[in-house]
């Protein structure tokens, strides 16, 4: 039994002070330093302010030598990579890989035009293993034969998707082929297979996991998902780009103000669409309280999978008034229809009870306690510690986000490394675990909740006094063709989406990366060694969402 | 957070919660007890016929067509669709004379799918009658009503209905002093909550999971998604809605609805309370606060 760590034992977390965080960081090129970096490559960038990145055009030959360029040479991880059949060139597609800067601004978007009608792109998986998953849906979705791709399995679409819906051109019928999925084989004596799902048994998201296990112990997990693809991307195009939100709140609804923020800063960035910082302000108050909810519920859920009913039924408690907050500002306990573009659909401050910094400084207090009542209980921290590991290399190499990576000790946050809106100039601290198990994923977690509770109760000092009633803003008809970024820190991680809006200010092609899409090999490598037992555990901690990986 | 008087059953002494109770996650008695409705703007989109000009700006700012405004008959004739409202308020800024307005109702849940649609103009339509007779209704009442076991299925939900199914157990609604349990098999269950648009991909596992629970049994399609496809209504990789493959006993609108709307709406399939609804008309009585 491990002994209920002590004051002065093994701090849980390194204290987070402003001034460290430089020093925690890798040194990253400035923007300058940037184009010097990849002119040596033999590129030629054009900054792009609406996505604040170095953008360049390669040809499918140099497209592998680019993107290991900027990954090595600029130490921007690949953040995304997406497919668009262009309007403007029918009948081609062009692929889009965007690697972001850990810098205010800064970073990398690579654009390959390639030619029809059989379009081929180089692997960029044997170099960045992570970069797979969005390869088999360039594959899948597009047609696009990627070469040197290990697994060429679809990933979303399941068998009865024989064709690529996206790829430019007539369709085509469905020819009726079935496309035969199969798993990893493992195999030896006395190792047997547990499927599991895509019907789980608690109120959670499908999927299906298949376990190689020998006695309790877990060899192999391989996850399966897609249940849940609901062709969003999709559903933007045509939609007007102030409309755009509906879809982008579904994308994880359980973060859906995080994704209606993201893709109102894509679009705001298109078209160059000033917001009020009063409505900033509101925005960031909203984002927290979002992230308090969300992250009470990773430790009310930890509690449960390990049996400790009266912690998860008290993070509850305070679950349920965050979300009671939000019902009260915006009318709906998500915080739905209220994250708008240009600023908010509707006046919250009118809504906010003048008290209301008394409530999140009573939240702090109390997330404290459970916390300390949390780890004061060696029956609790027994099954945390040293349980679901994830080391900070695997986490590096994999580019995983979110309070996953900074449980396995990377310091990387948005609101910090890129900040936008109300985090502008705002000091965010950054807790960081040292560990990588389920406990260093919960004292994250709780960290982060403190957290939370401090910028909501600065940003509420910073409401302005104003409460006029708000303006209808409608984005402008842009009269060209624009793109745009926008990024949130999600109460999973970086959550990016990517817009590209016509002249008549319609959408046309719009693509969501959620935080999960980075972070789902975590629960393969996590489980990796434990018993089946601590499988519920280990996912729980991870907290990874179905929907926003299957979109 | 505004405080709020709710009505605590009498309960032991016990040891303190840490940090100050929240009296906003008290436990609350509906719908044994009265429902006491949330703090916060009206969400729920009110259509009222005498202030309506038809100009249609209603019907071109939903997102998921959910209102529909027909003048090519004489009269303006506009219809609403709760099963397909996601509650955004869109229609309500658009409106230019005032005839949406949003209202606190959480009791919308229907046993009839055709009591979702309001309908204002002539002709009135007529009424179709209620899909399961009442002696079946009865024998659910009598074989569920005071012990039920439900199988939660997502069916390709963006995981927000998931929110407020799970937030049933948490000690503010605390579904299993009703005497209703979530199990984790459909071979324990004797019905299915399903939420999400019903994905392509997800089809069969429902269709499965429902053929694993024992009968008698019945469905409960919950939100937007499932009762419609919600804002995925239109795509090629949704069933759009749990009716179009499983019979739907009870529909609870919402995106997502509240716990509360959830309570009402078991209540409702366990026959214990009257649906509250009728051809999309919000009753009276719930319209008594003034809307905004």
């Amino acid at each position: 039994m491990t002994p209920p760590a002590e004051e002065g034992e093994e701090p849980p977390l390194e204290p987070a002070p402003a001034v460290a965080l430089a020093g925690d960081f890798p040194s990253r090129p400035t923007p300058a330093e940037e184009r010097r970096s990849l002119g040596a490559l033999g590129l030629d960038p054009v900054w792009d302010p609406s996505e604040d990145l170095w953008r360049v055009d390669v040809p499918p030959e140099g497209w592998v030598a680019a993107a290991v360029g900027a990954s090595d040479a600029l130490q921007h991880p690949l953040s995304t990579l997406f497919g668009e059949a262009p309007r403007e060139a029918p009948g081609t597609i062009r692929v889009h890989a965007l690697f972001l800067g850990i810098r205010p601004s800064g970073g990398v978007h690579l654009r390959c035009a390639l030619d029809p009608p059989r379009p081929t792109l180089p692997t960029l998986s044997t170099t960045l293993p992570y970069v797979a998953p969005f390869e088999r849906e360039l594959t899948e979705m597009f047609g696009v034969d990627v070469s040197g791709l290990a697994d060429r399995r679809p990933l979303l679409l399941h068998e009865h998707h024989p064709n690529p819906p996206l790829r430019p051109g007539p369709a085509s019928a469905p020819d009726g082929r079935r496309v035969e999925y199969s798993f990893r084989p493992v195999e030896g004596e006395g190792i047997y297979e547990v499927p599991v799902g895509p019907v789980h048994a608690g109120v959670i998201e499908p999927g299906h996991f298949r376990f190689q296990v020998v006695g309790e112990k877990i060899l192999n997990l391989e996850a399966r998902l897609g249940y849940t693809h609901k062709g969003t991307e999709r559903l933007f195009e045509g939609k007007p780009s102030d409309l755009g939100s509906i879809w982008a709140e579904s994308v994880s609804g359980d973060m859906s103000l995080a994704g209606a923020a993201a893709y109102a800063y894509a679009v705001e960035r298109a078209l160059d669409v000033a917001v009020p910082p009063g409505d900033e302000v509101v925005r960031g108050l909203l984002l927290e309280t979002e992230r308090i909810a969300f992250l009470l519920g990773d430790v009310a859920g930890i509690a449960l999978d390990v049996g400790y009913a009266a912690g998860a039924a008290r993070a509850n408690r305070l679950r349920e008034a965050a979300y009671q907050t939000l019902r009260a500002a915006t009318g709906s306990r998500l915080g739905r229809g209220t994250i708008g573009v240009g600023g908010l659909r509707r006046p919250i401050r009118g809504n906010l009870d003048p008290d209301l910094a008394t409530t999140y400084a009573r939240w702090r207090e109390a997330i404290g306690r459970l916390r300390d009542e949390w780890l004061g209980k060696s029956s609790v921290v027994d099954r945390l510690e040293g349980t679901g590991e994830i080391s900070r290399w695997v986490a590096e190499l994999m580019h995983f986000v979110g309070p996953v990576a900074r449980a396995s000790g990377l310091r990387i946050d948005l609101r910090h490394d890129r900040p936008y809106g109300a985090y502008v100039g705002t000091e965010v601290r950054v807790p960081r675990g040292l560990t990588g198990d389920v406990r260093a994923r919960l004292v994250v977690k709780v960290e982060e909740i403190v957290e939370s509770c401090r910028l909501a109760e600065e940003f509420l000092r910073r409401l302005p006094a104003d409460r006029s009633p708000l303006e209808p803003r409608r984005p402008p008809s842009p009269g060209e063709r624009r793109s745009g970024l926008g990024w949130v820190e999600s109460p999973r991680g970086e959550f990016l989406v990517h817009v590209t809006i016509g002249p008549d200010a319609r959408l046309e092609r719009v693509h969501v990366r959620d935080p999960s899409f980075l972070n789902w090999p975590a629960i393969e490598f996590a489980v990796r060694g434990a018993i089946l037992p601590d499988f519920p555990l280990c996912n729980k901690s991870l907290n990874l969402s179905y929907s926003g990986y299957d979109r | 957070m505004t405080e709020r008087t709710v009505d605590p059953p009498p309960r032991p002494a016990r040891a303190p919660l840490p940090g100050p109770a929240d009296p906003a996650a008290s436990p609350i008695r509906y719908p044994l007890g009265p429902l006491e409705l949330p703090v916060g703007p009206p969400r729920t989109p009110l259509h009222r016929a005498e202030r309506c000009e038809g100009t249609g700006a209603c019907a071109r700012a939903c997102p998921t067509d959910a209102i529909s405004v027909d003048r090519s008959l004489g009269p303006t004739v506009v219809e609403l669709d709760y099963g397909k409202c996601l509650f955004c308020g869109l229609c309500i800024d658009a409106c230019p004379s005032g005839a949406m307005a949003s209202v606190r109702f959480e009791e919308m849940a229907v046993r009839d799918r055709a009591d979702l649609r309001l309908r204002h103009g002539p002709p009135s339509p007529p009424l179709a009658g209620s899909r399961l007779a009442d002696e079946v209704r009865e024998r659910v009442r009598r074989l569920y009503g005071d012990s039920l076991a439900i199988r939660a299925v997502d069916a390709g939900s963006c995981n927000g209905c998931e929110v407020e199914v799970a937030a049933l157990l948490w000690p503010r609604y605390d579904l299993e002093r009703l005497g209703i349990q979530l199990v984790a098999s459909p071979r324990h269950a004797d019905a299915l909550i399903v939420t999400g648009p019903v994905t392509r991909n997800m089809r069969l596992a429902l269709e499965k999971t429902y053929r694993a629970v024992p009968g008698p049994s019945f469905v409960v399609a919950v939100g937007a998604c499932g009762i419609s496809g919600g804002p995925f209504r239109d795509s090629p990789e949704v069933e759009g809605g749990v009716d179009r493959v499983l019979p739907v006993e009870v529909y609870v609108p919402g995106c997502p609805p509240s716990p509360v709307s959830l309570l009402y709406g078991l209540w409702l399939a366990l026959g214990k309370v009257d649906q509250r609804l009728a051809r999309g008309e919000i009753p009276a009585d719930a319209l008594r606060s003034p809307p905004r």
